[in-house]
């Protein structure tokens, strides 16, 4: 029991970092990027091809470039006045593309990588020291995302585009231009998601969709407004996840992300604001 | 000519419909692409119907268009009851399914609805792949048997025609009445669709439950034409192709869905490999909403409208009219 929720915590600290892209983009921009997986594909297979620390500077690059990629079409999305559903769908479409390039370049076969053989005991626990790395790395991205939020200009600049984006607009802050950062910041942090999965659990080319649902449903689970929560998110869906595996069957376990979002949109708020008085 | 406002949309089907009629069984290729291209219009008019006209993007429709699939192939083979029950049921079970998962996203605000069905469709997909005693797991079931009457190539033609002609009569049929106006509202502004009086809920539900009833029609259509089904034959690649020939070809029209069908079944079918379908329609999709956000059918009444403004205008606006309209051309 101690020893699945333990595993659930590792796990849920990547879950995590993808889930704080979500909340960023969907927080600034009130829409979502579907495409949140396919940089942590990406990043993941790219790092597979080259090998050493190189390896994962090119599976970071390439994230970013996937972002990139994504904050054009945003932009040009923007241009031509369209509503954010066409941006949650052009992300998707994004999503798949890149999810077919990986396939065509890489193949079928998972992408995993071990970096440390050996593991040390704690307590009766059997513990491989990446997992600690992971929940340094994604305390210290969440910490680092929360200062930056609440402390410096750019974050107030993004909390006032996230609340009132035309007033944002009359107090001279460039709205579009914040959120296609935070789009970029997503991919970073998508890429650095999927770098950590590549060296822990692995993925293969059908990971991308499941890496975005995971990260949703991690974002939204206690209410999209702060990192912290998120963090709070990603370690509650890992452990269920880990208690449904040790427990339940497979199936169960492939549900859980999918079971949760579902639960939270039938009960929860989302994207209620829309409809007490301000127009799109 | 000038065709019946309120019908020219059928009018036109009816002309398609028996065009593919006519051409189809003079090679088995074309049979095999014109009966697969009218399912798949089926399946895309549904995804249309949803988010062209309410705004709602649905990504379930693949999984609508399963679950009818399914229904008809479990009765079929395992109770041995004709196909026309099956259709009844492949009818029902979606249209309650969306109905119900509607009533429970409370109040339907875009994002959540997009979401909740990709939910519902990933969770539909690992339940078929599981449930090996209803829907036989990863190996599928086989052996659908035909519809009686209809179990030659250009008859079972005829016969999707026929559903495609019916939905698009149906379809066109709503949009001229006042619950289709409603929708439109609902769209373009919620706000003022509450202040005139539109319940959002109800009609957006009862517009998913239809949109998954037509999905699921597609669905019976398919499980008798393929006689296999398992769970990759519609998955989620199916629910996006089928919004992403509704967006090429213009969701907004009724028609638009047809149109892209057509469009992008005959493209795919030049594709060199499997693995690249994903890249092509990823890559479409996200070409055709930056390019022509109203899709090919909206691009031409642009297009049309601008050359009906220019001919009374005077000479000057004129050249500058076709400056515009070649620009608006080139890409």
């Amino acid at each position: 029991m101690f020893e699945y929720v333990f595993r659930g915590l590792l796990n849920g600290s990547v879950y995590a970092l993808l889930a704080l892209p979500m909340t960023l983009f969907f927080t600034t921009a009130a829409t979502v990027d579907f495409a949140i997986g396919a940089y942590a594909l990406l990043a993941a297979a790219v790092a597979t091809a080259i090998p050493g620390p190189l390896g994962i500077a090119a599976g970071l690059a390439s994230a970013l470039a996937g972002s990139l990629v994504m904050a054009v079409i945003f932009i040009l999305l923007k241009r031509t006045g369209s509503e954010g559903i066409r941006v949650a769908l052009a992300s998707f479409g994004l999503s798949l593309a890149i999810a077919s390039l990986v396939l065509i370049v890489w193949g079928t076969k998972p992408f995993v990588r071990q970096t440390f053989t050996t593991m040390f005991e704690v307590g009766g626990l059997r513990v491989n020291p990446q997992g600690l790395l992971n929940v340094a790395i994604s305390l210290l991205l969440v910490g680092a995302t929360w200062l930056v939020i609440q402390r410096t200009q750019l974050g107030r600049m993004m909390r006032a585009a996230a609340v009132n984006a035309a007033g944002a607009e009359l107090a001279a802050i460039p709205v579009i231009g914040v959120q296609c950062g935070t789009l970029v910041a997503g991919g970073l942090l998508g890429g650095i998601a999927g770098l950590l999965i590549l060296h822990s659990s692995g993925m293969d080319f059908t990971a991308s969709l499941g890496l975005t649902f995971i990260g949703f449903a991690a974002a939204i689970i206690f209410g999209i407004q702060s990192p912290t929560r998120c963090l709070a998110g990603g370690l509650a869906i890992g452990v269920i996840e880990a208690l449904s595996a040790g427990y339940t069957s497979g199936m169960v376990t492939s549900m859980v992300p999918s079971l949760f979002m579902l639960l939270v949109l039938m009960f929860g708020q989302l994207g209620t604001g829309r409809f007490s008085g301000d127009r799109p | 000519m000038r065709l019946p406002r309120r019908r020219g949309n059928s009018l036109i089907m009816l002309g398609i419909g028996v065009f593919a009629c006519g051409i189809a069984p003079l090679n088995p290729v074309w049979l095999d692409t014109v009966v697969l291209a009218g399912i798949f219009s089926l399946i895309s008019l549904s995804a249309g119907l949803s988010f062209g006209q309410a705004g709602i993007l649905s990504m379930a429709q693949g999984a609508f268009a399963a679950i009818g699939a399914y229904a008809t192939a479990v009765c079929a083979t395992k109770l041995g009851l004709p196909a026309w029950a099956g259709l009844a049921l492949a009818i029902a079970l979606p249209a309650a399914l969306a109905w119900g998962l509607a009533r429970v996203v409370t109040r339907m605000p875009e994002l959540a609805t997009a979401l909740a069905t990709l939910a519902l469709a990933t969770l539909l997909e690992i339940l078929s792949r599981n449930w090996d005693a209803v829907t036989g797991g990863y190996v599928g079931i086989a052996g659908i048997p035909p519809v009686e009457g209809f179990g030659t190539g250009w008859r079972f033609n005829v016969l999707v025609w026929l559903f495609v002609l019916v939905a698009v009569v149906l379809y066109e049929n709503l949009m001229n009445s006042a619950h289709g106006r409603a929708l439109n509202i609902i769209r373009h502004d919620r706000t003022r669709a509450t202040a005139d009086g539109i319940a959002i809920a109800p009609l957006l539900s009862a517009m998913l439950a239809t949109s998954g009833a037509m999905a699921g029609a597609g669905g019976w259509l398919y499980a008798h034409y393929i006689t296999y089904m398992s769970p990759q034959s519609l998955d989620t690649h199916v629910s996006i192709s089928a919004l992403l020939m509704a967006v090429v070809g213009g969701a907004g029209y009724v028609l638009g869905p047809v149109l892209g069908t057509f469009l992008l079944t005959l493209l795919g079918r030049l594709l060199p490999a499997q693995e690249a379908q994903g890249l092509f329609y990823g890559g479409a999709l996200v070409v055709i909403l930056v390019v022509a956000p109203e899709g090919l059918l909206g691009w031409i009444h642009k297009v049309r409208d601008r050359i009906a403004a220019r001919r009374p205008a005077a000479e000057g606006t004129r050249a500058a009219g076709r400056d515009a309209g070649v620009q608006e051309a080139s890409p």
